[in-house]
């Protein structure tokens, strides 16, 4: 290394004087190079599984696809058996321990994953069979125990929690139900209710009804002889029992008959997700194939389409828009043209894409488009070359796709003679401005107004609206005013009838609250006491321990925070006072309260009531309880607003009391859990003193 | 299936050991200080050319955080033979493709093309570093884009402020107390003075390297990385002088909201040394340990025997002054956040304590052992280690002997570093929380 380094400084310094390049000029590029598409050497089982292999000796390692090609399946009420099943495969066997499996597959630096309907393996060469013998294992003599079950069933419920907000699960769950319903294998997802019907047994059905050799594929690459390869996979695969798959119709989807937008509501989303799509019928077989890829290619295949140049380059809405041309053999697959865009701009968004969609059919794409993605596709298909499964993936396609033998080795040259028509003429085809689907995802009280205002080819797009699991609902309403003979107390006077009546409420001299909560693994302890003569006592305790205590008994009071004594001021007393009574509503009755709207509560229509500058209450329009109440309160030159939500309403000596009280104060949330209420007694005197 | 031959393999196992084929390479530099690694590989026609520069989050200065995470956007802008806009295109309408990244440390600027088009991937990675197109248009553009990538990544992605969260609170003094992507008012108040000064001063020839892998000819290659890249200017030496972090001598317990996420999720994280350090490797063995595969520690014992978490990690973000270390987990049903964290010290005590088995020693040479001869499988992935080990880790054979020094890492040496960088006293505990949204 040494020799040659001194020998390139030398070199390096004759050959400064005589470089002259001319770097204004794009260097042209030299011949190109030359293309071997080699095939796999192949043999089939006689259960009919089928195998590829690929020898490739440049790395000492190997992978294994076992991958079993069966038409889609609807998992109806039962939405997640088949993840079940998949997350239940290669949990060792019947003749290997889990933790055994496991820890051995570890201990080899090796992966072994599964699917419901597949599996994949990848290790060092050297430890190749022994990988192959534990894969056929797991895949073929599994151990479906009850206990992994209900683990892996909790498993999947948590994330399906964990998904609940996040607005590009929410976006991508509903864009695929409404394109194709949710009674349909591509439309269908999972729900807690539909994961808890699953049980073991459907489990065990699916997975003998589905993994089976019939459709199976084996393809493996790697630093092995095939000889080698021949001999393992017959020794270990020859038990799989031959069978076939059971196949069942379902529902064939249609697109809309006109282009809508469909609005799903998150409250939380700083972005907006939009997916523009329509059905198509496409498969790889079909002789505009690569044409259709071609003109998506150009609309949006990447950093050079279309939409990313306008939506991004052009107009900076988002980080990236692309578009996406889906084939498949069994049903219609899928266009779609998507971008996560900012809320301000989503309608603008909307409109940019619908625009390049009309345009990329009305008009022929340039000369210098379709030869730049002709290029890209060449590229793309030598870079593709570098990685060895690449030959395997072929020779699958082939097999699968019922495509000429021929398809891959002639694959360049009939991209290069794709014309301008066959691309106009393609784009035509499967892209249908007119009917197309737009899923918005996004939060409506910011974005909601300025789209129902996008207009397309002169005419309003009509909004239809959607919730989080694609069902139709009613439009979000944000600012709807409440009916007009309605007023302050007509809202409160449904309230106390709501939570017992007038009378019951005055019957009550006394109450005695006790509640939880919890805040990261401490226990909070909230005791509250009451009277009709506005008397007051609260203390929370965290872990036995008083935090903070108020105590009032009429005229005058005090806190204790933190073991530090202070008494109330006069404009603590003022506020002391509106939190005493044990039900401040038959107060409010006799003040100057105004009714100030309607709003969305937790999904549900809420009167508004604006008691003073500091405290608005909602009541639910409905069933007329108080479902809210915010605060706000200045501190240290900062606004501060703290929210409780009132949920669970129970009876207790005839009225209805809340028994979870969630509170909000900033970034931090307590759910106060009442554990009990003692109406007229459990209070005395001396608890004010 | 056969029970004998299930047992069997394993124990022939513990005694051999690979070799993976060797990367061969030529490193050289120029007269201007531009260092150049040259790889051959003809298997298939395709090359690679890329430059990393020596610059990343970490260099800035006060308010003008995320500068070199902006300029990895502005240098795709166009250069004095590039129309603006033109990059991709020229790039894919040849049949390549490109991308960039940036951490606190490097950034680092890549095409691949099929290897007839070696002359294009010089040409454009030499037009960058000599004249790129900086002015004010590219950087409103930029901004706009920057901020939108920001909201994607970390606003309105579940758990995407958790490791910006985590350096702000175990760095006080270093630059790596703020995210790479910078804040946006930093970038907002850039002008194009401070752009324009950045550009001069991290990019330039003597703050690089640039490598060249794949389907070549070695004397051929040198002469035109010569004609390409031998007449730009060498720039000003560039001196680092960052604050040294004080030791965390006391725990720090603090909290963060995510309006993203439903589940929260616990993390405990330490400050550890720059990645070139010895001991950086042993913490990824440590992690590997804790949390990859099934039969991990963490994994095994709170997903899978006491079913206490959805999730459970460990990783070591490596980088140039200090690493950042992360345990953390995502609790099942009713767990709270205090038991995921009991039961995480729990298992880190235990490699403080004791030595890890003999058998879990040799577990974890396989397992890297296997990460060294992947990391090798793409002539783009050899291009990104050769710069990365040259201009980083100041050692481009790492390439080779890298698992070396994994190889020599003992049992001892494992126990010796968790108690030097993995004390209960030194850690930060961060709660990640779900923020509640306020209602319409």
């Amino acid at each position: 290394m040494k020799n040659i380094f001194t020998t390139l400084f030398l070199l390096a310094f004759v050959l400064v004087g005589q470089a002259q390049i001319d770097r204004s000029q794009m260097p042209e590029a030299g011949p190109a190079p030359e293309i071997n598409l080699k095939d796999p050497q192949t043999f089939e089982l006689r259960n009919g599984l089928k195998v590829l292999v690929v020898e490739n000796h440049k790395l000492p390692r190997v992978s294994i696809q076992l991958s079993i090609d069966n038409p889609p399946v609807l998992e109806g009420a039962k939405a997640g058996v088949s993840v079940l099943t998949g997350s239940l495969l290669g949990k060792g066997s019947k003749n290997i321990k889990k933790d055994d499996f496991n820890e051995e597959v570890d201990f080899l630096g090796a992966r072994i994953n599964f699917g419901s309907q597949s599996a994949f393996a990848s290790s060092l060469s050297k430890y190749f069979p022994r990988v192959l013998e534990l894969m056929a294992d797991a895949g073929l003599n599994p151990n479906f125990t009850q206990d992994e079950f209900d683990k892996e069933k909790q498993k999947i419920i948590t994330s399906l929690k964990s998904e609940e907000k996040s607005v590009s699960a929410i976006s991508g769950r509903v864009g695929l139900a409404l394109a194709y319903t949710k009674k349909h294998p591509y439309g269908e997802f999972m729900t807690e209710e539909s994961v808890n019907k699953v049980t073991l047994t459907d489990v065990i059905q699916f997975y003998e009804d589905y993994f089976v050799p019939a459709n199976a594929y084996l393809v493996i690459v790697g630093d092995i002889k095939f000889n080698d390869v021949k001999t393992l996979v017959e020794e270990q695969f020859t038990p799989w029992t031959k069978a076939v798959p059971p196949s069942f119709g379902f529902s064939k989807p249609a697109d809309v008959q006109y282009t809508q937008i469909n609005f799903v509501d998150v409250p939380n989303a700083v972005q907006s997700e939009i997916t523009v799509e329509n059905l198509v019928s496409l498969q790889k077989k079909d002789p505009d194939f690569l044409s259709a890829l071609m003109a998506n290619e150009i609309l949006g295949g990447g950093g050079e389409g279309r939409l990313f140049l306008n939506l991004r380059e052009d107009k900076a809405y988002t980080y990236g828009s692309y578009s996406r041309l889906g084939n498949d053999k069994y049903v219609p697959a899928r266009f779609r043209a998507t971008a996560s865009v900012r809320n301000a701009v989503t309608d603008s968004s909307v409109v940019e894409i619908l625009k390049e969609i009309e345009r990329i059919r009305t008009e022929p794409v340039t000369k210098e488009e379709l030869e730049n993605t002709k290029a890209k596709y060449t590229g793309r298909f030598v870079m593709a070359l570098e990685d060895p499964s690449t030959i395997a993936d072929y020779a699958l396609d082939i097999e699968t796709e019922g495509l000429p033998k021929d398809f891959y080795k002639t694959y360049l040259e009939r991209i290069n003679a794709i014309t301008i028509e066959d691309v106009q003429q393609a784009a035509e085809k499967y892209l249908k401005p007119n009917n197309i689907r737009i899923v918005v995802a996004g939060k409506g009280s910011e974005i909601l107004e300025n789209l129902e205002n996008v207009t397309f080819k002169g005419k309003k797009i009509p909004v239809k609206y959607f919730d989080k699991y694609a069902n139709a609902t009613e439009k979000p309403d944000y600012n709807a005013s409440p009916p007009a003979d309605f007023n302050a107390q007509t809202v409160l006077n449904n309230y106390i009838k709501a939570i017992g009546g007038k009378e019951k409420l005055a019957g009550v001299k006394s109450y005695f609250l006790l509640a939880e909560a919890e805040m990261q693994g401490m226990k909070l302890n909230l005791e509250v006491k009451k009277t009709a003569k506005d008397q007051f006592m609260q203390d929370v305790k965290v872990a036995g321990n008083s935090m903070s205590k108020q105590v009032f008994n009429g005229d005058k009071g005090y806190m204790v925070m933190q073991g530090q004594r202070k008494d109330m001021g006069p404009e603590e007393i003022v506020k002391v006072k509106d939190e005493a009574a044990p039900f401040p509503e038959l107060n409010y009755l006799n003040s100057d309260i105004s009714l100030e709207g309607v709003e969305s509560i937790d999904g549900k229509k809420a009167y508004k009531l604006k008691i003073s500058a500091e405290k608005t209450v909602f009541y639910d329009a409905e069933s007329g309880l108080k479902v809210q109440e915010t605060t706000t309160a200045e501190m240290g030159g900062q606004t501060m607003t703290s929210t409780i939500n009132y949920m669970d309403y129970k009876e207790v000596s005839g009225i209805q009391f809340p028994f979870i009280m969630a509170q909000t104060v900033g970034p931090q949330r307590f759910e106060f859990i009442v554990s009990e209420i003692k109406v007229n007694e459990g209070v005395s005197e001396t608890d004010f003193e | 299936m056969k029970n004998k031959l299930l047992t069997g393999g394993f124990l022939l196992l513990a005694g051999l050991c690979i070799r993976a084929q060797e990367v061969t390479y030529e490193e050289y530099k120029l007269n201007n200080g531009l260092h150049v690694i040259l790889h051959q590989d003809n298997t298939a026609p395709i090359v690679t050319t890329s430059v990393m520069y020596h610059v990343g989050g970490k260099d800035r200065t006060e308010n003008r955080t995320g500068f070199a995470h902006f300029f990895e956007h502005l240098l795709f802008e166009g250069t004095k033979n590039i129309e603006r806009g033109k990059w991709l295109e020229i790039v894919s309408s040849n049949g390549g493709k490109n991308n960039a990244n940036t951490s606190q440390d490097r950034t680092y600027y890549y095409e691949v093309f099929p290897s007839n088009n070696l002359k294009l991937g010089l040409w454009l990675e030499s037009e960058r570093m000599l004249h790129p197109v900086i002015d004010q248009k590219g950087i409103d553009t930029q901004q706009e884009v920057v901020k939108e990538e920001k909201r994607l990544r970390y606003d309105n992605r579940p758990y995407g402020q958790l490791i910006p969260v985590v350096g702000e609170n175990l760095f006080k003094k270093h630059p790596y107390k703020d995210p790479n992507i910078g804040y946006m008012k930093d970038l907002d108040a850039a002008t194009l003075d401070d752009v324009i000064a950045y550009n001069h001063k991290y990019y330039v020839p003597n703050n690089a390297v640039l490598v060249v892998a794949g389907d070549i000819d070695i004397a051929d290659t040198k002469k035109m990385v010569e004609d390409y890249f031998g007449s730009i200017p060498k720039g000003e030496d560039i001196t680092r002088n960052y604050p040294k972090e004080d030791p965390i001598l006391k725990e720090v317990r603090t909290k963060a909201y995510d309006p993203n996420i439903q589940i929260p999720a616990s993390v405990i994280s330490y400050r550890t040394p720059g990645f070139k350090e010895r001991d950086a490797y042993v913490l990824d063995m440590i992690s590997t340990y804790l949390s990859d595969g099934r039969s991990s520690k963490l994994y095994k014992k709170m997903v899978d025997d006491q079913k206490q978490a959805l999730q459970v990690g460990a990783f070591n973000v490596g980088q140039e002054d200090y690493g950042m270390y992360l345990v953390y987990a995502l609790p099942v049903g009713e767990t709270s956040l205090e038991t995921l964290i009991t039961e995480m010290e729990e298992e880190i005590a235990k490699v403080r304590d004791s030595l890890i088995s003999e058998k879990d020693h040799q577990k974890l040479l396989n397992k890297f052992e296997n990460q060294f001869v992947n990391s090798n499988s793409s002539v783009e992935g050899i291009a990104n280690s050769l710069a990365r080990n040259y201009l980083l880790y100041g050692d481009t054979e790492l390439i080779n002997k890298e698992i070396d020094i994994f190889r020599s890492i003992t049992r001892e040496e494992i126990m010796e570093v968790a108690n030097k960088y993995l004390r209960p006293e030194q850690r930060v505990i961060i709660d990640y929380l779900p923020e509640e949204s306020q209602s319409n």
